[in-house]
Formats: C-alpha cells, structure tokens, sequence
C-alpha cells in the first residue's frame, strides 16, 4: 500500500517537517512576545546581503599583506608559504633591497585565488607574519578569472 | 691494517688514518664544519667531538690518529651533551636569517641544530652586529655575521687555487674573515667559495635570491665547456603548475671526482649554464620556399636529397661540418654513415676558438670531446670557407659556431651557390634565415651518451633536462637517417639509446673497450 502511494509519501514528510519546524519556532516567538524567557530563541532568517552576519574572529578570508612601519612589504620572500601551499597557488619573485638589514623584498606576490583552497598553511607557515587571511572578505566570486589572481598591490591594499 | 671499534662496530682501518676518516669509511657520519676532504684537518668548530676510551677528554675526530684497538663513541652522551654546548656557541652569534638566506635547506648548521639542538637561546645579552654585505669579488657576497670562521675559504684559496686573497682578521669576538685590501677575488675558481661555504656567509650573487634551494633538483651531469670533463650538479626547477619561471636551470655545483675534478669546477662552467635556457631554437624553420612543419617531414626531406647524390654516384658533393660538443656515440654513427656508408671526404670540424687553459683544470679546447673525435677516427681539419668548393650540393652542419668565426657576408656569398644547407642546432643565430632547413637539436644535458676527456677518460651521462619545442637529440636522427638511407638498414635499426651505440662502438674501436 505504502509502495503505491509512490513520491506522496515523501512529500508529505515534507510537509510535516515543515509544519514542525514554523510551529516549533512560531512557539518561541510567541513566548518571547510575552516576554517569557526561553533557553531557545526562535530562528530568524538573515536578510543577506543587506543584512550580514559577524564572521567568526578565527575565520580565514582572503589574504592580504602586512606592511611594515615604512610602508614596504613585510615579507622577505622565505617562500614557505609557496612551499607549504597544497594548491601550488603562491607565486614569488625576489629582488634585492639596498638596505642591508632587509636584504630581500617581493618584486612580484601573486595569489591565484581562483586555485586557493584557503587551507591557511601559507599563513601558519610564515615566519615573518607578513600574510594573513583575516580581510572578512569572502565574496570573491568575479565574471574573469583573470581577476582572481592577485598581485602584489592587491594584496598589500 | 689495525682494528678499532667506533660505536661498538668493528672497523679496519690502515695507519695514519684519522677517526673521523675511518667513521666515514665504515658509515658512520660525524658532525662538522669545518672539515673538508680536501684540507688537512683545521680544527676550528669543534664539531666533531667523539669520546675516545682511556682519553680523558673529548677529542677532535679530525685530527685524531687511529690507535689499533681503540674505542670511539660518536653517539654517547657525553658527546651529545658537547656537541649541543658548541652548536649553542656557534648559534649565540648567529644572526638566524635563514628566511632570507640562500643557504637554507642546504645548511649544515640547520641540519645539526635540527638534530642536536632545538633549544631556545640561553644568551640575554645581544648579538653582535657586523658588516653583512661585503663584495669580495665578481660573483660573491660574505656575511660576516652568518660566518662561523671554519677558515674553509681561506684555506681553499690558499691551499687549492694559490692565490690566497682572503684571510683571518683580528681576534677573539672580533675575529673576522674577509678580503685583503684593495685585493677582491678575482680568479677563475672563485665559485667553489659559495659551494664549500658551509653556512650563507658567502653567498653567490648569481644564485642570490632566485629561488629556494629545495625547489632545485640536482642531476647529474658533465660540463661540456672545456675537455677537461669535470663532474657537475645541474640544478633545475621543475616548476610550478600555474607560474611560469623565466629559466630551468638555477645554478650549476660541482660534483665529486677525485680523478678528473675533485671537488671543484671552474666559473666558466659553473656561470655557462645560461646557454641551456637562452635563445633556444624550438621550431623548425624552413626557408627557399620549403614547406615542413615536422620531425618526419625533415628527415625524408634530409634522406631524398641525400639518397639522389647516392644514386648518381655523386656522394662527393656533400660537405659536412662537425664540432666536438657532439657526443661520441653522435661522432660514431656520423663516422658510419657519412665516412664509411656514403664514402664522403669533406668531412670538417667547425669549434668555437680555443681559450686560455689554467694549471688547474681548465683547458684550451672549449669543447668537451676533441679526444673522443680523434680516437674515432677523425682528422680535425679545421674548416676555411674556401673548403666549400664550387661542387658542393649538400651542406650539413651541426652547430652554429661557423657564424661566430666567419662573417655573414662572407657566408653568404657561399651559401648562395649551395644548393641545400641543413643546419642542426640547438641555438637561433642568424644562420637561421641563411639555411635551407633549420632543426633544433639538443644540448649536452639534454642527451645521453659520452664522453672522452682531454686525457682520454670516457665518462657515460643521461639526460638531465628535456629538449625545448621540437628539439631532438643528434643521435636520434643519425640513427633514424642511417636506417632510412637503406644502405646498411640493420646495423642501425638496433641503435634505439646511446647505450646500445656505444656497445657497438666497443666492438668496433678498441680505444672504446676498456
């Protein structure tokens, strides 16, 4: 019998969990119109993307360089974060820096986000902590690819 | 012969030997620094500490002479506990760049912190600041706070090269090595000085800052910029998926080989490797109104023409330009084909012009297998544009070195009155438009093979790099050609790797055998 009753079945399960689920929460409501406090709140639908939630404090976003106190890149190019990335998505190029105390400084840092799996072993891996991944950007969807790699400037922004 | 027992194992070891050789010898490595193969034992890290049964103190195993029965501990741990105490010593003034040192990944005192240390620094006091970028010639920089005064360099320079620019200033904290004044290295082996460096303190500014020393792979190889046939590291970056890298190869090391190099190569052939990258010919290009895009096409194109001289009995026509960069499985099979199957005279040799030889190792011949041609049977005629005669059909040349020597015009003018010139290179030049056919080829680390140094040792190689575009190695289209001639097809069908030509070369020249 039940066999027959075919995809039926399914959409009034369907039906139930959502009649359970306004109900459960309609109840909350109600509660908390009284001013009754409860353990449980009634859930309430975020209106994305006018309405946007805090993101998590340890949450890992897209990169961004830190600077030094002059402005320049903080990175010295060890090229761990290149090493250590599963992706192979980091890419840098060195150049000599007159200044003895730095050495070394990134002429090219590209970060093709589009193969980034934002793992954040490049950020763990960096002994300078010249990369982070803490810019609470996470729309990064584009209409080019060629827009998803970035540069240096990008990065530094 | 005497018996001594390190870490409890049994070794042999013959009088005068010290521990540290005789550890070595049984496989059983020791920390050091300052030690090299090639010095007498210095001294100065105090790295290798071993414990010595009946001695009441660690001694050094690298100046130490075996004692039949004695009784070596390289692991006990006392000696751990000692070693630990120097590498924190050698630590307390070291700067710990090692982000931005080129060094890292191929440091020794990385490694042994690895092993011995990972404490934390035990000093409050600051380190000391010194001069970190001191020019001390063409192709070096030394760091003077990177340095842990192993006195590698001065005794290389004084000991192996004779020249002795560099030395050991000052004392106690203020001990420095550096340059004489006004005195900047300047010799032809002054590259050995960033390879033996066992920390950054000198570092190589052609290698500076280019990449990471543990993206590099190392392949071994020979250096073909002189007959001197030294042993080399060829060190290339296989690359990343996404980026493309301006070049392959990184950075050229020596290779150890106590009975042609020892430990060192010459900066020509350490700094020469530029050539493996730089205006690579990659595609086949065909001039006077030729149409070939393929391999293939070339070489039944190349046989036709060859093939119509033979029929007409007319072999004569063709001229042959040779150099000695090919290999002598390469120098075999042209000798088979061209000399022996075809019956062709007008073979010449065309070299870049020799240079300056040094006491050392490098020589005048600026190719790698003069010897290897001579012993198979080649006069080395030297080639004069005259030797291209008036009867001259079929013109093939292996490398570009003709437009080097000769001038354009001049080539031209002769050019002009051939009727085909197949030109097998692995660079562009000029010649390029000048030719008929023009074929990418392979260079040296590219291909397998061997060969036969100025005094006659024949040391085999593999391919280290792939051939860029097109290219292809000269032995694969001899062996190709000589099938398809139809003049002799089975005695080349068998040739399918540079291995099987060389036994057949065994077979043939007796110079070849041993």
């Amino acid at each position: 019998m039940l066999k027959q009753l075919g995809y039926f079945i399914e959409i009034i399960r369907g039906g139930i969990i959502t009649t359970r689920h306004f109900s459960v929460n309609m109840f909350f409501h109600i509660l908390n119109l009284f001013h009754i406090k409860t353990k449980r709140k009634g859930a309430v639908t975020i209106q994305y993307p006018e309405v946007r939630q805090k993101i998590a404090e340890r949450h890992r976003s897209l990169h961004r360089l830190m600077k030094r106190e002059d402005g320049k890149p903080r990175c010295v190019v060890c090229m761990l974060c290149a090493t250590v990335c599963p992706s192979e998505c980091i890419f840098i190029e060195a150049e000599e820096d007159p200044d003895p105390e730095i050495q070394k400084y990134p002429a090219r840092f590209i970060i093709d986000i589009s193969r980034c799996c934002f793992c954040g072993f490049c950020v763990e891996a960096c002994p300078e902590d010249a990369l982070r991944m803490d810019t609470d950007e996470i729309e990064l969807a584009d209409y080019d690819r060629d827009n998803l790699v970035y540069n240096l400037e990008k990065l530094l922004k | 012969m005497m018996k001594i027992y390190i870490d409890d194992r049994e070794v042999h070891v013959e009088k005068g030997m010290t521990v540290f050789k005789a550890a070595e010898n049984a496989g059983i490595e020791i920390p050091h620094l300052c030690y090299h193969p090639a010095f007498p034992p210095e001294g100065t890290c105090r790295m290798c500490l071993v414990e010595i049964e009946g001695l009441p103190k660690l001694e050094l195993a690298c100046s130490t002479q075996v004692k039949d029965g004695m009784k070596v501990h390289t692991k006990s741990e006392k000696v751990v506990e000692a070693r630990k105490g120097v590498l924190e010593f050698l630590l307390a003034e070291h700067p710990m760049d090692c982000p931005i040192c080129d060094q890292a990944g191929d440091c020794k005192l990385q490694d042994y912190y690895e092993e011995y240390g990972l404490f934390e620094n035990n000093f409050s006091e600051s380190k000391e600041r010194r001069e970190k970028k001191i020019r001390l010639g063409k192709h070096l920089i030394h760091d003077n706070e990177r340095c842990v005064l192993c006195r590698r360099c001065v005794r290389f320079l004084r000991e192996v090269v004779g020249t002795g620019e560099m030395g050991v200033f000052e004392r106690g904290i203020a001990t420095e090595v550096n340059i004489l004044d006004g005195m900047p290295i300047d010799n032809n082996y002054s590259g050995n000085l960033a390879q033996l460096c066992p920390v950054g303190a000198i570092t190589d500014t052609d290698f500076r800052f280019q990449t990471r020393s543990w993206f590099l792979e190392k392949g071994e190889a020979i250096c073909p910029l002189c007959s001197r046939g030294c042993n080399i590291f060829i060190e290339h970056h296989r690359g990343f998926s996404r980026f493309d890298l301006p070049k392959r190869v990184y950075r050229i090391s020596a290779r150890e080989n106590a009975e042609i190099n020892s430990y060192w190569i010459c900066d020509i052939g350490r700094y020469g490797y530029y050539s493996l990258d730089e205006n690579r010919a990659e595609k086949i290009i065909a001039n006077n109104n030729i149409s070939i895009k393929n391999y293939e096409a070339v070489l039944a194109f190349f046989t036709e023409k060859i093939k119509r001289l033979l029929y007409k009995k007319k072999t004569s026509r063709i001229t042959l330009l040779l150099n000695t960069f090919l290999t002598n499985e390469e120098l075999f099979l042209l000798k088979k084909i061209f000399q022996d199957d075809l019956g062709i005279k007008n073979i010449f040799f065309i070299d870049p012009p020799a240079g300056e030889s040094d006491a050392i190792l490098l020589t005048s011949d600026r190719t790698p297998n003069k010897k290897g041609a001579e012993e198979l049977g080649f006069e080395i005629t030297p080639f004069e544009l005259g030797n291209l005669a008036d009867e001259t059909e079929v013109l093939i040349i292996f490398g570009n070195y003709i437009a080097e020597i000769f001038s354009l015009s001049d080539i031209q003018a002769y050019f002009d009155r051939i009727k085909d010139t197949f030109l097998f290179t692995p660079h562009r030049s000029e010649l390029d438009s000048k030719v008929g056919i023009m074929f990418p080829t392979a260079m040296t680390p590219e291909k397998g093979g061997s060969l036969t140094n100025v005094d006659g040792k024949i040391q085999k190689f593999s391919p280290v790099l792939e051939a860029p575009g097109d290219g292809k190695a000269e032995w694969k289209i001899l062996a190709e050609l000589g099938t398809k001639l139809d003049v002799n097809f089975k005695y080349y069908k068998k040739f399918l790797s540079p291995e099987e030509i060389f036994r057949q070369m065994q077979k043939e020249i007796p110079f070849f055998e041993k």
